[in-house]
């Protein structure tokens, strides 16, 4: 696969933008109180694809909704008839900007699970008409740490085009699959210029490295994720976990957590089987019908969460559940950092 | 306002005089200038406490944890935290021979940009109304001011209330962080996650929020204390307190201007009947 890198520079990247925008289903990070969420937009004033890290939501409800129909029933007289298949709203060939490192991370995360042993359709589906668009950040977030974590930031293959803003003003952008490679070429009215392979690549290496340097939060995670599978019975996962409120914020927040639940809605003779988000922080999430709850308290639900990102998945699928955003500290009503707690347990 | 010695001291003494078994305070987050909740039970710790106007959550909520039950526990409390907690003595949920309460007189809270919390500029009740020991100097009661919210809400008619707030509820993504971070829902199973229930099914469609934030509303009428742990927890941020002010003004205006865990061993406004209470609101 030759793999392309065009050269550009702000105003260039622009209309590279406005191209995408005009002529796809394009979803980009759009402003609500503060707070950036990946919506369908229509022009690129909507929208700033190079919005705040701190700031901005996964896409995780793109490709796992917070509520999807999956399947609809309607009751005649003659008997039931039920409907498997609903029409998927996210299924549509359609163009992601603005996407981060970390969120792209996510969706290689979420594959693993997802396209398993059963392989979720409907999450096969979004993601294969998905052209991700990734603008890697210029600079670390107060609770990153990606690059921390045991993947190579530098070369993640969930993104199908990588923009950089080099140090040297120009803007870089890079098809890293064959979808992302299929998709400029779609591109050609813009006749973007394509630059010298080698200069490209030193640019890019540079502003990464300058991203990396930038980080505050760092840990050993090989030495972290020894640590922790031999700590299950390690008291200190009450005291990090006391004040925790079982609000699920984080969970609902984490670009990776994938729980769901299923419940039915029944209006007169019709109704509809919703999957929506699901949490381990609740204290009902694990209650069985004869009322047995085997994580009856908060430390068990909490070790949970910390073990499932932090060994349990590595342990079954060779990758880590967290991919280091800092989305959950910056929600957390009482700013509980993931990142602590792990360090914490792990060298208390 | 900044009483970070007097209690890192009075907790001291608690521990020395083995009157409590965990210490429920402020610490700094240890990243930015904002505080987390902090739980202590080794007397080592105590040279974390802090307070000062950056200590916003109500502690208050940690009461009704399952790790906090039948413990003895000191604790601090703001205005709005001391009603909370009148409240939940009132309703049974905490003994009072258990707890030994630092009260604040506070002079108000500010969020993380450093702004004043909207809550505290229209504070009736500022200084703590319930406590063992009190600090700082008490203020006494304040009008009681109409939020300016409410006035833009009362403004339109019930169909465009009804599209309002369903607009804010589309955010909703029914993480019940609203109702887990109050201390007043402290049911140990609660009305909304009845898995049978059609009406507040897991799922989070418009209805399924409006249907279980209306019901957390009319639950918490005439007991939410306005301390905005909701608001602050909610990671849509939709504007909760638009419900429970709401609800706060038309029980202040209709029943002899009850405010909630005001008094203590208050039956609040939905508690008691009298023949005079008024009913030209009800539809």
């Amino acid at each position: 696969m030759s793999v392309t890198t065009f050269v550009t520079d702000k105003a260039g990247l622009q209309k590279f933008y406005e191209a995408i925008i005009s002529s796809n289903e394009t979803y980009a990070p759009v402003e609500k109180s503060g707070k950036f969420e990946f919506k369908r937009v229509m022009n690129l004033s909507e929208c700033d694809p190079e919005s705040a890290i701190d700031k901005t939501m996964s896409i995780k409800p793109l490709f796992f909704p917070r509520s999807a129909k999956i399947m609809k029933t309607i009751t005649t007289s003659a008997g039931t008839d039920v409907k498997e298949t609903v029409e998927d709203p996210l299924a549509g060939k359609r163009i992601i900007l603005g996407v981060k490192h970390c969120d792209a991370r996510s969706l290689q995360v979420l594959d693993k699970v997802y396209l398993w042993d059963y392989h979720d359709t409907d999450y096969q589906n979004r993601r294969k008409n998905t052209v991700i668009i990734s603008a890697r950040c210029d600079k670390a977030g107060q609770h990153c740490f990606c690059t921390s974590l045991d993947y190579d930031v530098e070369n993640m293959d969930a993104m199908d085009l990588l923009i950089v803003n080099g140090q040297d003003g120009k803007v870089y952008i890079k098809a890293r699959t064959e979808k992302g490679e299929a998709f400029l070429k779609e591109l050609t009215s813009l006749q973007l210029a394509v630059g010298s392979q080698q200069s490209a690549e030193e640019e890019i290496k540079k502003q990464y490295d300058a991203f990396a340097a930038s980080f505050r939060l760092k840990m050993n995670y090989k030495e972290v994720n020894e640590k922790l599978g031999k700590l299950f019975d390690s008291p200190e996962f009450e005291n990090v976990s006391a004040n925790c409120i079982s609000c699920n914020t984080c969970a609902f927040i984490c670009p990776t957590c994938h729980c769901f639940k299923i419940s039915d809605e029944k209006i007169k003779d019709s109704g509809v089987r919703y999957k929506s988000y699901d949490s381990c922080n609740n204290g009902y999430f694990t209650l069985m019908a004869g009322g047995h709850n085997p994580r009856p308290v908060k430390y068990r639900r909490w070790r949970q969460r910390a073990m499932h990102k932090f060994v349990y998945y590595k342990e079954r699928f060779g990758v880590n559940l967290c991919v280091g955003c800092g989305k959950c500290t910056i929600s957390c009503p009482v700013n509980i950092s993931i990142f602590e707690v792990v360090n914490q347990v792990a060298n208390a | 306002m900044d009483y970070t010695k007097q209690i890192q001291e009075i907790a001291a003494k608690l521990f020395t005089e083995n009157t409590i078994d965990i210490f429920i305070g402020y610490r700094m987050n240890g990243f930015d200038d904002n505080q987390v909740p902090v739980l202590i039970t080794d007397p080592k710790d105590i040279s974390k406490l802090v307070f000062t106007s950056k200590s916003v959550f109500n502690l208050t909520n940690y009461l009704k944890q399952e790790h906090t039950r039948n413990k003895r526990i000191g604790l601090v409390v703001k205005g709005c935290d001391s009603r909370s907690l009148n409240m939940m003595l009132t309703e049974n949920q905490v003994k009072r021979d258990k707890l030994f309460i630092i009260g604040i007189c506070c002079e108000g809270v500010v969020d993380e940009s450093g702004q004043k919390m909207q809550n505290c500029t229209e504070c009736v009740i500022p200084d703590a109304v319930v406590h063992d020991e009190l600090l700082g100097t008490p203020a006494g009661r304040n009008d009681y001011k109409i939020n300016v919210d409410i006035a833009e809400l009362e403004g339109k008619t019930l169909v465009e209330r009804r599209e309002y707030f369903e607009q804010i509820f589309e955010n909703c993504i029914r993480c019940n962080a609203c109702r887990h971070s109050c201390p007043l829902c402290y049911c140990t199973k609660c009305c909304i996650d009845q898995e049978s229930s059609t009406l507040y099914s897991g799922s989070n469609t418009t209805s399924s929020a409006f249907h279980a934030l209306m019901t957390w509303s009319l639950h918490l009428a005439g007991r939410c204390v306005d301390c905005r742990n909701c608001e602050k927890a909610c990671p849509s941020h939709l504007p909760l307190h638009l419900l429970h002010k709401q609800n706060e003004k038309v029980i202040y205006e209709n029943f002899q201007e009850h405010l909630a865990g005001v008094i203590p061993d208050d039956r609040g406004a939905f508690y008691k009947y009298s023949l005079k209470d008024p009913d030209d609101f009800i539809m």
